[in-house]
C-alpha cells in the first residue's frame, strides 16, 4: 500500500511514444528525486500525476485512491501540488494576493462572491513567510520580484495549499549558489512534514536533499534506490551521469 | 501607496460620484434631458458590465448585446402585453402578421412580475449556458470573442426571421410606461431617472465588492494564468462562467431599463455595431476600473448625441481612430492617466508627509 | 420555420439544386475566409477589419471600372494589390507593435474596420453601388434540372486557383518553408536566419490582399456598400474557427459549413439555416475545440 502508486504508465503523442510502461512508488515523507536526461520523460510524468495531460494506458493511485484521468483541480484538491518549470505566479497581483489566491480551502465560485477572509489565513502566511523569507516583499507586485524569489513565491504559493504530496519541476534552476543552499534547507525542513518529488538536473543538488532518487531513460524507469546505489549503477552512468555530469 | 489603489479613497470617489448624479433631477427640469441622461445610465451599466467581465476576468466579450436585447425584449413584451385584455388580447403586430392566437411563449408575460423575473431569468441563464459550453472545452481568449460575435450575429437573424412573434425589423413598441401594480413608471420623470441610478448604483456596488472578494482575486488570477489556477484546486471554467453570467445578469438589467426609458426595442439591440461600442465605451475609459468603465460611457455617449446625427460619420471615424490610439498607448484607458497622475502626487505628498489632502483636490479617482 | 416540409414535399431536384448551390455557399465563405486563415495561422492575429478589407476590395473596383474605365477582369487583381498595400501599411503602422498582445490586436483591428468603413462611408456616402461585368458572367446555366448562375461558377473556379495558388506557395516555396518556419517556433527560425518580422508583414499583407479579391467578387454578387464587410466576416471568422486555423482546415470546414447552411436552408429557410448553423458549431467547439485540424498542441 503506497502513498503515490504509478502502475504501467503508458502516454503517446500521435505515433511518438514519450511515457513507456512507467511503474513507480513512493512511501510517504521522502523526498524522491526525478532525474533523467532531456526527453526521458519527467515533465510528462508530472503531467500525468497532475491531470494536465489524460495517460494513453495504465492507473495513477494517490492514498489508494484512483486518479488516473480526473481534472486538474479535482487532482489539486485531493492534496497534490506542483510548481512548474517555467515559474507560474499572478505578476499583475501582489505578491500577499498570489499566496492568498493559493490559500485554496474554499473553491466553490458561488460561495466566494462575498468572501472577504479566510479562517486561519493569517497563521499559514506566518508560516510560508518564514520558510520563504518573503516577508519583506509581500505588497509588491509578483512581476518584479527576481528569479530566485519568483521560484520561492512558487514554493510558497504551493505550500500554502497544504499538499500531502508537492511536485517540483525544476525549482533552482536559474538560482545563485546562496539561492539554492536556501533552497535546499528549506526542502529539507519540508521532508519532515511532506512528501516530495523534485524534478532535478542539479546533481549537487540533488545528493544534498534526496533519500530516494529514481532515474528516468526513454519514458521507462531505469533505476530507483538511495543516492549511493543511483550513483554506483553501471547503468545509469552510461546513460545518464556519463553525459551530463558537467552539463 | 498610490491613492488610485486605495480601497477607500475608490469608495469615497463612488460616494462623491454618484450623490452628484443624484442630485441632478433637483436642477434639470427637461424632462428629455432627463430621459436621455437616464438612459447614459444603462448604457454605464452595460459598460460596467463589460468591465467586470473583461477587465477583471480578461474575457473578452462581444456579445454583450445578447443578454442586453434579450432582457430589453422580455420588458417590451411585458409592457405590451399590459395593454392587451380580454377583448383584445393580441399585440397588433400580430394580427397584422395574421397569428390567429397568442403564441405560447408570450402567455406567461402576461403577468408583470413573471414577466420581469423571464426578462432577467433568461438571458442570465442563457449566458450560464452559452459560457458553461465554452469555458468547459477551455475555448479562451480571441476563440471566446469570436464566439460570442457569431452567437450575437446567430440571435440577430433568429429575431429578424420570426416576424410574426417579434415584429422583425421593426421591433416592439409598447403603447404606454410600465405599471407597476399602480405605480406608473414614467419614462421622462426624476422617478425613471432615480430607479435607473439605484439599479446602476446596485450593480456598482456589487460588482466592486465581487472584485474585492476571494471570488475577484481569484478570476484575476485566472486572467494572469489560468492553468497555473486549476492546479491550485480551483475549477477554472466555473469561475469564468460565473463571472460571464452575473456580467450578462447586469446586461439584462440595463436591457430592462433601456425599455423602461425608450418603450422600444429591436433587433439593432442585437448588432454588432452596438456589442462593439460597449467594448469601445469600457477601452476607452479603462476596462480594468468600473469606474473608468462607467465614465466612458457616459463620455462617449455623451458626446455622441451633443454633436447629433449630423455628425455621426465623422464622429464615429474620429471614435475608431481615437480607440485605435488607446488600445496601442493607453491599455489601461484614460482612467489610466488618472493613476499615473495620482501616482505621482502621492509620491510627492509622501515626501511632506501630508497624504490626506490629496482626495479633497482629486475626487475623481476611482477604482 | 417550415420544418414539416420535409414530410410533405420532398423534391429531389430541388434538393439537388440545394447541394450545388452548397458547394457556391462554401466557395464563397471560404474565399472571404482565407485570408483570415493565413493571417490567424501564421501571424496569430484575429483581424477584426477582414471584412473591411474585402469591402475596400469591392471599393477598389468600383473606383477603377467607373473613373478609370478598367475592365472587370483586370479590376480583380488590381483591387488585389491595393488591398495588399492597404494592408502593409496597416501591419507596419500598428499590427506589429501588438504582436505580443493578442486580444489587443484584435481591438485594435476592430477600431480599423470602424475607420476605414466610416472613411468609406464620408466619401462614397451610403448609397449602394454596382460593379458590372462582361455580359456572359451574368446569364445562367442548366445542366437538366440544375440552375446556377455563371457567376457563381466564376467565384468557385477562382476560389479553387486561390487554394491550389496558397498551397503551392506553402509548401512548394522557400517563402512557405520560412513561413511555416515562423509559425513553429519564432525565436527557433529567427536563429536560423529567417526574418520573422518580413514573414509576418508580407503573410499579413497577402492575406489583405485575398480579402480585397473576395471583396471585388462579392461587389458583383451583391451591391456595394461602405457595410458590406459585415455581411461576411463572421461567417469567415466561424470557418476559421471550425477549421482551427489551417489552409485544409478551413477548405473542410468552409465546405461543410456552406453545405449545412444550404441543406438547412432548404428545409427551413435561409435565416433560421444560419441559426441552426451557428448552434451547431457552438456544440461541435464543446467537442472539439481546436477545431478539425488543428496544428498538434504545444507544450510548456
Amino acid at each position: 500500500m503506497g502513498f503515490l502508486e504509478i502502475r504501467n504508465l503508458c502516454k503517446s503523442f500521435d505515433t511518438v511514444s514519450v511515457i513507456n510502461d512507467f511503474s513507480f512508488e513512493l512511501v510517504e515523507q521522502t523526498l524522491c528525486c526525478l532525474v533523467g536526461p532531456n526527453g526521458a520523460g519527467k515533465t510528462t510524468t508530472m503531467d500525468l500525476i497532475t491531470g494536465r495531460q489524460k495517460p494513453t494506458s495504465g492507473r495513477i493511485l494517490f492514498c489508494d485512491d484512483d486518479i488516473t484521468g480526473l481534472d486538474e483541480h479535482e487532482i489539486a484538491r485531493r492534496g497534490i501540488g506542483r510548481k512548474f518549470q517555467v515559474p507560474a505566479v499572478f505578476r499583475d497581483l501582489k505578491v500577499r494576493q498570489n499566496l492568498e489566491v493559493a490559500y485554496s480551502r474554499s473553491t466553490n465560485p458561488l460561495k466566494n462572491f462575498f468572501r472577504f477572509r479566510e479562517p486561519f489565513f493569517a497563521e499559514k502566511l506566518e508560516e510560508i513567510l518564514a520558510l520563504t523569507g518573503l516577508g519583506n516583499r509581500l505588497n509588491v507586485e509578483a512581476g518584479i520580484l527576481s528569479h530566485g524569489e519568483t521560484q520561492w513565491l512558487e514554493i510558497g504559493m504551493v505550500l500554502m495549499q497544504n499538499p500531502r504530496l508537492l511536485l517540483l519541476d525544476e525549482p533552482v534552476a536559474g538560482m545563485t549558489e546562496s539561492e539554492i543552499e536556501k533552497t535546499a534547507e528549506i526542502f529539507n525542513r519540508l521532508k519532515q512534514t511532506n512528501t516530495l518529488v523534485v524534478v532535478e538536473h542539479d546533481m549537487a543538488f540533488v545528493r544534498q536533499i534526496a533519500d530516494m532518487v529514481t532515474v528516468m531513460h526513454m519514458g521507462s524507469l531505469l533505476a530507483h534506490g538511495s543516492i549511493g546505489d543511483i550513483e554506483a549503477n553501471e547503468r545509469v552512468r552510461e546513460v545518464y551521469l556519463g553525459e551530463t555530469e558537467d552539463a | 501607496m498610490n491613492l488610485y489603489h486605495k480601497v477607500s479613497a475608490q469608495w469615497l470617489a463612488y460616494l462623491v460620484f454618484y450623490a452628484v448624479l443624484a442630485m441632478v433631477p433637483l436642477v434639470v427640469s427637461d424632462n428629455f434631458l432627463l430621459n436621455q441622461l437616464s438612459t447614459y445610465g444603462v448604457f454605464a451599466m452595460l459598460a460596467l458590465s463589460v468591465s467586470l467581465c473583461w477587465g477583471f476576468g480578461g474575457i473578452l466579450n462581444l456579445g454583450q448585446g445578447i443578454p442586453f436585447g434579450l432582457g430589453a425584449y422580455g420588458m417590451a413584451m411585458t409592457m405590451q402585453m399590459q395593454s392587451q385584455d380580454e377583448s383584445n388580447p393580441m399585440p397588433p403586430f400580430m394580427l397584422n402578421n395574421s397569428l390567429d392566437h397568442l403564441p405560447l411563449f408570450w402567455v406567461p408575460f402576461g403577468n408583470t412580475t413573471v414577466g420581469i423575473v423571464l426578462a432577467l431569468v433568461v438571458p442570465t441563464l442563457f449566458c450560464a449556458i452559452f459560457g458553461g459550453l465554452m469555458f468547459r472545452a477551455r475555448v479562451s481568449g480571441p476563440f471566446f470573442a469570436i464566439m460570442t460575435l457569431a452567437m450575437l450575429s446567430a440571435w440577430y437573424t433568429l429575431i429578424l426571421d420570426i416576424q410574426p412573434y417579434t415584429n422583425g425589423v421593426n421591433g416592439i413598441t409598447p403603447p404606454a410606461a410600465l405599471k407597476l401594480g399602480e405605480l406608473v413608471v414614467d419614462p421622462y420623470s426624476p422617478g425613471a431617472y432615480w430607479l435607473v441610478l439605484g439599479l446602476l448604483i446596485a450593480a456598482t456596488v456589487v460588482a466592486k465588492l465581487m472584485t474585492l472578494s476571494r471570488f475577484g482575486l481569484v478570476v484575476q488570477s485566472i486572467r494572469n494564468d489560468a492553468e497555473r489556477v486549476r492546479f491550485l484546486g480551483y475549477n477554472v471554467a466555473g469561475y469564468e462562467t460565473a463571472i460571464y453570467t452575473v456580467s450578462g445578469l447586469f446586461a439584462a438589467v440595463a436591457g430592462c431599463c433601456w425599455v423602461i426609458l425608450t418603450q422600444y426595442v429591436s433587433p439593432a439591440q442585437f448588432d454588432t455595431t452596438f456589442s462593439l461600442s460597449i467594448v469601445i465605451w469600457a477601452g476607452i475609459g479603462g476596462r480594468m476600473s468600473l469606474m473608468g468603465a462607467i465614465l466612458g460611457a457616459f463620455l462617449i455617449q455623451g458626446a455622441q448625441s451633443y454633436l447629433g446625427d449630423a455628425f455621426l460619420n465623422t464622429w464615429l471615424l474620429i471614435l475608431g481612430g481615437f480607440f485605435i490610439l488607446v488600445v496601442r498607448f493607453l491599455p489601461k484607458g484614460l482612467i489610466g492617466l488618472v493613476e499615473s497622475a495620482l501616482g505621482r502626487i502621492s509620491i510627492g505628498s509622501k515626501k511632506g508627509g501630508n497624504g490626506v489632502s490629496a482626495p479633497r483636490l482629486y475626487p475623481q479617482p476611482g477604482e | 420555420m417550415a420544418v414539416g416540409s420535409f414530410f410533405t414535399s420532398f423534391d429531389l431536384s430541388a434538393f439537388i439544386n440545394a447541394l450545388i448551390l452548397g458547394i457556391s455557399i462554401a466557395s464563397i465563405w471560404l474565399i472571404a475566409a482565407l485570408g483570415l486563415t493565413i493571417i490567424y495561422g501564421a501571424v496569430g492575429v484575429i483581424n477584426m477589419a477582414h471584412g473591411e478589407f474585402i469591402m475596400l476590395g469591392a471599393y477598389s473596383s468600383y473606383m477603377l471600372q467607373s473613373f478609370l474605365g478598367l475592365p472587370f477582369l483586370l479590376c480583380v487583381p488590381a483591387s488585389f494589390l491595393i488591398v495588399v498595400a492597404v494592408g502593409l501599411i496597416l501591419e507596419r503602422g500598428l499590427i506589429r507593435y501588438l504582436y505580443k498582445r493578442p486580444l489587443d490586436t484584435l481591438l485594435a483591428t476592430f477600431g480599423v474596420s470602424l475607420v476605414l468603413m466610416q472613411g468609406v462611408r464620408l466619401i462614397f456616402g451610403s448609397d449602394p453601388k454596382y460593379l458590372a461585368v462582361p455580359p456572359i458572367f451574368s446569364s445562367n446555366i442548366q445542366f437538366a434540372f440544375v440552375n446556377i448562375s455563371v457567376f457563381r461558377v466564376v467565384v468557385l473556379l477562382v476560389t479553387i486557383a486561390v487554394v491550389v495558388a496558397l498551397w503551392a506557395l506553402f509548401y512548394r516555396t522557400r517563402f512557405g518553408v520560412q513561413v511555416r518556419a515562423v509559425m513553429q517556433d519564432k525565436e527557433m527560425a529567427a536563429s536560423f536566419g529567417v526574418n520573422a518580422d518580413r514573414v509576418y508583414m508580407l503573410t499579413f499583407a497577402l492575406g489583405a490582399g485575398l480579402a480585397g479579391l473576395a471583396g471585388s467578387l462579392f461587389g458583383v454578387l451583391n451591391i456595394v456598400l461602405p457595410t458590406m464587410g459585415a455581411a461576411y466576416v463572421v461567417q469567415a471568422f466561424l470557418v476559421v474557427v471550425v477549421g482551427g486555423g489551417t489552409l485544409a482546415g478551413s477548405v473542410a470546414a468552409g465546405g461543410a459549413t456552406g453545405e449545412l447552411q444550404s441543406i438547412f436552408a432548404y428545409f427551413t429557410n435561409d435565416t433560421f439555416a444560419r441559426f441552426v448553423l451557428f448552434v451547431m458549431i457552438v456544440v461541435f467547439l464543446r467537442i472539439r475545440p481546436q477545431g478539425l485540424f488543428a496544428p498538434s498542441a504545444k507544450r510548456r
